[in-house]
């Protein structure tokens, strides 16, 4: 009898782990379908012969400069940002959402994105659109977390209830801060620039801004990676965590660190977008639940997949560009309200 | 702990003065009065002759006794040093703007006589048009259809004019009224070089600069009463016209996008400010049909297929122009096809693989919103496209108002294009017809340097 519960808890396991795995090679697809996507029409075997062309120059030779160009410099690292951003913000918000035991928590809550929209702003309002604008993005992100910080210790009781509390204000703060920025800016120059910033898009991807982003990414993603059986644990509580030997605020303090440098990196390259982070820990729960050595890959995996998808259909539906920031709040929202209703799996 | 959160706070006021400074920066200044034409009314009887129909001798007797106390002009049949004359020639006639006093009627002096030209000058001027509304030879009032479709009832002269929209500014400008404007906002004056030249073009630009209490959004209500306006000039998209209303002004509504609409605009601004006003408009319209007559000789044979593609990028180099904006209308005057016109709205975010199927032969970039030509040739991935290749990126030129906006400059946007869109074809000089047009219309005497420079400029 005793074998058989062990057996049945096996293979659940290995559904689990199934699941998981597949849910893992979901970006990998994703990213090859997405490849034979775009407004210019190229066939999956020219694309695959671009692909190698590095290693051997001689395949491609049959095939139009432009469209290997349009593979190599415009295709390729605007999908692999995709990816990048939509598992950073996957990532980012599960931990988030544990560390902060709050289901409602995304990245922006130490006010990193609106720091960030506030930088941009700023930076085309002053400079016009060029690298500064991402530069002041990024430092923004982290000004309004460290003030978010200094203002959180203030008091020594509850340090990360009154961290939230100072994170919403300083968000607050510098989205009052984006519309006085936007009520002084030109409507005919700058004020429509600072809106497309703000509903975010990765139209403006290159190699040189890729490589920034793969760096922090791929370190942030692995170090949160690592971390996941803390997460089980931190979303226990603070004693729990505490009787396990674990210094509950030195971790969260990491986690806080590496999800703001992983937010305002992805942010300051791509724009503001919204509900990634909220919407896919949640649908990642409702299929592997809470356990967070599941929910942390498959968040990852899911959000990369989701803002390839999702950035599949705004660079190809319509010749003009349809606005992330848009396309992931009509999705977003409709996912979030079903799943609110269907509040039956444990946080 | 009472510090830290003193310091904290402090940190907070100074972010958010810091952020705010753009907006407190200028000090309050006050509009300069409308410089006038001030004429002594005892002025010695100077005797010089006119020549005038029966018709119109009453109005010149009004202005004369006005001027010269109740004097009575010399009216002689032939050989006169002033001759009243019809202006019925609707041909483009290239520097001659008459000394329209009466609609339709203008003098022409036949002397060298220093009276006759202070005559003239009074004669076109506000006060001028006062003594003829006296005379009941103008009417006092006037009404027109705004370009909202609103009619509008105009109390003439208009003397006290707040423009908030920088285009209508640049109407008033071109019709020879700016003497009108007590405050008004710019197109393309608030970089350093505008600023710089609007300030050659026009003395009074400081102190008129209205940015401050008036723009398309906001409106001060103090500011504008304090102003004692006669007449409210905006955009039919301004978003206080309501809050104005309470002044119980004329406001009158400006929305030109294309080249009918901009036709009409600048007739109406004639209308509003006078007869040499009209004259102004008038030519202004006469001269746009000419040159794009002329542009179009020179490239119609070229078939629908063979005329130059052209993209018109805005602010960032994957911000493309639609078909609905005036840059469309100024690619096809000048002989060109715009490549984004099947969009719709205003700017399109766009990206690079539309842009291939595209495949334009020229790409121009705006002068505005710190726009250049290197972000795109510069760019190893738009080093794809034959346009950056063959080095056919430029980015439209201005003095201060944008050539690419619908203003009375944008004609200048159509010579500079299709020079560029066919090199070897036009006999019409950007140089040239930048020289005419801002000698004419803004009485700017611009520099052959600085002509160079704005044309040349890419």
């Amino acid at each position: 009898m005793l074998q058989f519960a062990r057996l049945i808890n096996l293979l659940i396991m290995s559904k689990k782990q199934l699941i998981s795995t597949s849910l893992m090679v979901l970006p990998v697809i994703l990213f090859g379908i997405s490849l034979t996507l775009g407004r210019y029409p190229i066939s999956p075997v020219d694309i695959l012969k671009v692909l190698i062309s590095p290693l051997n120059p001689e395949v491609a030779a049959d095939i139009p400069e432009v469209a290997q160009q349009l593979i190599l410099r415009v295709r390729l690292p605007r999908i692999l940002a995709a990816l990048l951003i939509g598992a950073s913000f996957g990532g980012t918000g599960a931990a988030l959402q544990a560390i902060f035991k709050n289901p409602l928590v995304d990245s922006n809550i130490l006010g990193v994105t609106s720091g960030a929209g506030f930088g941009a702003a700023l930076a085309i309002l002053l400079m016009g659109n060029t690298w500064q604008v991402q530069l002041s993005a990024f430092i923004f992100g982290l000004s309004a977390v460290t003030m978010a910080f200094i203002g959180g210790r203030l008091y020594q009781s509850t340090p990360l209830l009154v961290l939230t509390l100072m994170g919403i204000l300083v968000g607050s703060l510098f989205s009052s801060l984006t519309a006085l920025l936007k009520y002084v800016a030109d409507p005919l120059d700058s004020l429509p620039a600072i809106t497309f910033w703000l509903l975010g898009g990765l139209t403006s991807i290159t190699w040189g801004r890729l490589i920034p982003l793969t760096i922090v990414t791929l370190t942030g993603i692995t170090f949160l990676w690592l971390s996941r059986w803390r997460l089980n644990i931190l979303s226990l509580g603070d004693e729990e965590a505490s009787t396990l030997g674990m210094d509950p605020l030195r971790s969260k303090l990491w986690i806080i660190f590496v999800t703001t440098l992983l937010t305002a990196t992805a942010v300051s390259a791509s724009g503001v977008i919204g509900w990634v982070g909220l919407v896919i820990p949640h649908a990642g729960r409702l299929i592997v639940g809470p356990d967070h050595k599941y929910l942390l890959p498959v968040s990852i995996s899911m959000g990369a997949a989701f803002l390839i998808l999702i950035d599949d259909v705004a660079r190809v539906l319509l010749p003009g560009e349809i606005p992330l920031g848009i396309l992931t709040g009509l999705v977003g929202v409709p996912i979030l309200i079903l799943l609110l209703r269907r509040n039956r799996t444990g946080w | 702990m009472k510090k830290k959160s003193t310091l904290t706070i402090l940190c907070l006021i100074c972010v958010i003065f810091i952020a705010s400074c753009s907006d407190l920066g200028t000090p309050q200044e006050e509009a300069q009065a409308p410089s006038q034409t001030q004429i002594d009314a005892s002025s010695a009887h100077p005797g010089f002759t006119i020549k005038a129909d029966a018709s119109h001798r009453d109005a010149v007797s009004a202005l004369y006794s006005a001027i010269y106390a109740e004097e009575a002009p010399k009216f002689v049949e032939k050989e006169a040093d002033l001759l009243v004359v019809p202006v019925t020639d609707d041909e483009f006639d290239r520097g001659r703007i008459p000394n329209q006093f009466l609609p339709d009627v203008a003098f022409i002096n036949q002397s060298d006589v220093p009276e006759v030209l202070t005559f003239i000058d009074f004669a076109i001027s506000p006060q001028g048009q006062q003594v003829l509304i006296d005379a009941g030879e103008l009417p006092g009032k006037i009404t027109l259809t705004d370009q909202a479709g609103n009619s509008v009832v105009i109390n003439l002269p208009v003397k006290r004019v707040i423009s908030t929209y920088g285009p209508a500014t640049s109407f008033i400008y071109s019709v020879d009224a700016e003497n009108r404007l007590v405050s008004a906002s710019y197109l393309g004056a608030r970089d350093p070089k505008g600023s710089a030249f609007m300030e050659k073009i026009d003395p009074r630009f400081p102190g008129l600069m209205g940015d401050d209490y008036f723009t398309q959004e906001d409106f001060n209500l103090e500011q504008a009463a304090a102003l004692d306006p006669d007449l409210i000039v905006t955009s039919a998209r301004t978003s206080w016209l309501e809050t104005a209303a309470q002044l119980n002004l004329s406001i009158f509504l400006f929305d030109a996008e294309t080249p009918d609409r901009l036709k009409e605009a600048i007739l109406l601004t004639g209308e509003i400010f006078g007869p040499q006003s009209s004259a102004y408009a008038e030519a202004w319209v006469a001269y746009y049909d000419e040159v794009i007559n002329r542009v179009q000789s020179h490239t119609e044979v070229t078939t629908e297929n063979e005329k130059p593609k052209v993209l018109f990028t805005g602010t960032e180099p994957l911000r493309v122009a639609s078909g609905e904006m005036y840059q469309t209308d100024i690619i096809n005057a000048a002989g060109g096809v715009s490549v984004s016109a099947g969009l719709s709205g205003y700017w399109n975010d766009v990206n690079l693989e539309q842009i291939v199927i595209w495949n334009p032969d020229v790409i121009i970039v705006p002068p505005y919103g710190g726009a250049s030509v290197e972000a795109i040739t510069e760019s190893p991935e738009w080093q794809i496209l034959d346009a950056v290749q063959a080095g056919r990126v430029y980015k439209m030129p201005k003095l201060v108002v944008p050539w690419d906006t619908p203003a009375p400059d944008s004609v200048l946007g159509i010579v500079w294009l299709a020079q560029k869109l066919h090199p070897n074809r036009l006999d019409v000089d950007c140089g040239e017809e930048a020289a005419y047009f801002y000698n004419t219309f803004y009485q700017f005497a611009i520099s052959p340097e600085e002509i160079a420079s704005i044309c040349q400029a890419d």
